[in-house]
């Protein structure tokens, strides 16, 4: 068996510890003796979207995004849209999950159009929001997942799309209407950016299960040991319900 | 007041290097203003090596014999610096006893000091992607910093030409520019990195290297607009040897050549190097006297500062962005014995709230220790995240241990006879340095 990870601009999508994921992916695969490959595509280089099982796409600054745009346009979009049409999985965080909606607003009214690959917009805010955040995960029923936000942009979704959960600590979407993240076919787009996957194995398992279903009808993941994984994820679980309680 | 706040502080046992400053503005906004007017005023800022640099610029100007005080103690925000110009200052007159002052300012807070303070030299050593919820991305700290530079009209400029951030900031101002930089590539191995500006920052384009030191510092320029690396007036032409304790290079300035030894290790502190004979060049010192006096300084505390504990030797190495964890894994990778690795994560305001960055540091690198990384040893408030770190680095989980508890954690480490390197992020070096120095009888930093 094996998979093959798409990286989407891994040179400029990369704003803290975006790569920790896919390290994530790739080592929870060999650690069951599934083969997997990583391949990089960044602007310039055409995408052919049948050629990989799984897509992840991360955050990145301000001043690169600009660039990368121009190169979105076109067969990039297209081939993007088409994959997660297709199911294939998609991890999106962050700026790769605004650029996969309609568009961005600034603040101050400016328009900046996105894919449109998902069913939600964004408008910039003045104020970050940022910190340690805990929400439910509606796949992953009776699960927390915990992260780390930080984003000036508010998104809001259609309703095309449906939440990922609801927010227990922290903002998520827009802080406003108490959900986090969005999910359409087998995308999972959040806010959670740099290490989600490590501190969460169970949402790591979960796009990995989608992406080998698709390929390999009937096959199961093994457990693996998560004691360290848990160890982390429960130390930030009880640190927030710990604020909350104050 | 100022003086009396910090004595009390200190007094009740803490390194409070930043509270007197800030009850001292709340009476006196313009204090540090008054207090700095007549002092010729040396300031380093930037993201990496700000400490290091500072320490290298204080021996070259004690060897010169300059009269001068510095903000030794890490104190590098408004509050401290105006804390630190008052504790220099005569009680009543208020004037400065000494006529130079050597600062180290944060590079968000060096806007605001230079509001204050009309420096003479300003030595920006680098600009990398720091602390995002403290620093922002990496164009708002260079505008931060072009903002004090043009608080500093009267300041010559030591800028990195390696560096197309930072260098780039010379283009931007009318100030005098001294560029300082290395012409060769300096590690045979590198770790390997996410650059922190691939794209030109004039015209977005991507740039074309024709080599590498580290990071994204090197010989680079954009092949659309033009705009590349100048040549520096500063010039590390050779590297001669890097070792587990010191190197050896020559610095070209002027037409003559210096050989140096810089008493640190690391690829980096060679740039540290090259940023104080700048500043040694921009202060009209004698570089001969610079050069010689890489030798000997003291390095500041954090920065690979060597402890024995128990006939162990155990060095401190400071960790707060992934450009300078990369840098310090580059030296410990190519270091040549066994040793026992380790890392306290903590996410206080100061050290980052973020912990995401430890997941863009090449800890993989620590792989090509093989057997001679005995263990590694994870510590701090998010040790479990560390250790999740170094398990998806694929380190065995039968050497990888969480000791949350510091005193336990020293005895542990220096119960075997190898070197160990110790990296913290700030505030748990601050704790770990208190639980030393209680624990071994080791001075103070406030002392020292």
């Amino acid at each position: 068996m094996e998979l093959k990870i798409c990286h989407l601009y891994p040179d400029i999508l990369n704003l803290y510890g975006d790569r920790g994921n896919v390290t994530c992916l790739k080592k929870r695969l060999e650690w069951r003796g599934i083969d997997c490959t990583v391949e990089g595509i960044s602007i310039g280089q055409k995408l052919d979207a049948s050629q990989y099982d799984l897509f992840f796409i991360g955050g990145g600054q301000d001043f690169e995004q600009e660039v990368l745009l121009e190169d979105l346009r076109g067969d990039k979009s297209l081939q993007i849209k088409s994959a997660i049409e297709d199911e294939k999985p998609f991890l999106a965080i962050c700026g790769g999950y605004q650029i996969l909606g309609s568009y961005y607003k600034t603040w101050d009214g400016q328009q900046c159009d996105f894919i449109g690959a998902l069913d939600l917009y964004t408008i910039g805010h003045k104020d970050r929001m940022i910190g340690n955040y805990m929400y439910t995960c509606d796949d992953l029923e009776g699960q927390t997942v915990v992260g780390f936000e930080n984003h000036s942009g508010k998104t809001y979704l259609g309703s095309g799309v449906r939440p990922i959960g609801r927010v227990l600590s922290g903002f998520g979407n827009n802080g406003e209407d108490g959900f986090e993240g969005a999910r359409y076919k087998n995308v999972y787009a959040t806010y959670s950016h740099g290490c989600l996957l490590p501190k969460n194995p169970a949402i790591a398992d979960m796009l990995l299960r989608w992406a080998l279903e698709r390929k390999y009808p009937n096959v199961s993941l093994a457990a693996l040991d998560d004691t360290l994984e848990h160890g982390a994820h429960s130390y930030m679980e009880a640190r927030l319900r710990a604020a909350q309680n104050h | 007041m100022c003086k009396f706040s910090r004595f009390a502080i200190r007094k009740l046992g803490r390194g409070g290097t930043d509270m007197p400053g800030r009850i001292a503005l709340k009476i006196c906004p313009d204090l540090l203003g008054r207090l700095a007017k007549d002092v010729t005023t040396v300031i380093v800022t930037g993201t990496n090596g700000k400490t290091t640099t500072s320490r290298m610029i204080e021996q070259a100007m004690t060897d010169s014999g300059i009269s001068f005080f510095a903000n030794k103690t890490g104190a590098n925000l408004l509050s401290g610096v105006t804390a630190e110009f008052a504790a220099n200052s005569g009680t009543l007159s208020g004037k400065c006893r000494y006529p130079y002052a050597l600062i180290e300012a944060d590079e968000a807070a060096f806007k605001a000091i230079s509001t204050f303070v009309d420096a003479k030299t300003v030595v920006v050593t680098n600009v990398f992607r720091d602390q995002l919820d403290r620093y922002g991305e990496v164009t708002h700290t260079l505008d931060n910093i072009r903002i004090g530079i043009s608080h500093s009209p009267n300041a010559v400029l030591c800028l990195n030409a390696d560096d197309s951030l930072s260098g780039s900031l010379a283009g931007e101002v009318e100030n005098p520019v001294i560029f300082y930089g290395v012409n060769t590539p300096i590690y045979e191995k590198r770790v390997e990195e996410v650059s922190d500006a691939p794209y030109c920052i004039k015209c977005k384009h991507e740039y074309v290297y024709d080599y590498v030191t580290y990071g994204h510092l090197g010989g680079y320029h954009c092949p659309h607009c033009g705009y590349g690396r100048p040549e520096p007036q500063v010039a590390v032409s050779q590297v001669r040897s890097s070792d587990a304790e010191q190197s050896q290079i020559t610095f070209r300035l002027d037409g003559t050549e210096y050989p140096a030894v810089v008493n640190l290790p690391g690829g980096y502190n060679i740039y540290n190097a090259a940023s104080c004979m700048a500043a040694g060049k921009a202060m009209g010192l004698n570089a001969a006297t610079v050069a010689e006096s890489l030798s000997r300084f003291q390095c500041g505390f954090g920065r690979m500062e060597k402890f024995d504990i128990n006939g162990t030797s155990v060095r401190m190495i400071l960790i707060k962005n992934p450009a300078g964890c990369n840098q310090v894994l580059n030296f410990l990778s190519n270091a040549s014995g066994h040793a026992v690795f380790v890392a306290c994560l903590n996410d206080r305001a100061q050290d980052g709230r973020d912990i995401s960055w430890i997941w863009d540091v090449d800890f993989e690198k620590l792989l090509d220790m093989g057997e001679k990384l005995d263990a590694i040893y994870v510590s701090g408030v998010r040790a479990d995240d560390m250790a999740l770190r170094f398990k998806y680095a694929g380190i065995p989980p039968e050497k990888i241990f969480i000791e949350k508890d510091y005193v336990a954690l020293m005895e542990k480490v220096t119960a075997q006879p190898q070197p160990v390197y110790v990296m913290p992020t700030y505030t748990a070096m601050l704790d770990l340095r208190d639980k030393i120095s209680r624990t071994y009888g080791f001075k103070e930093y406030w002392e020292a």
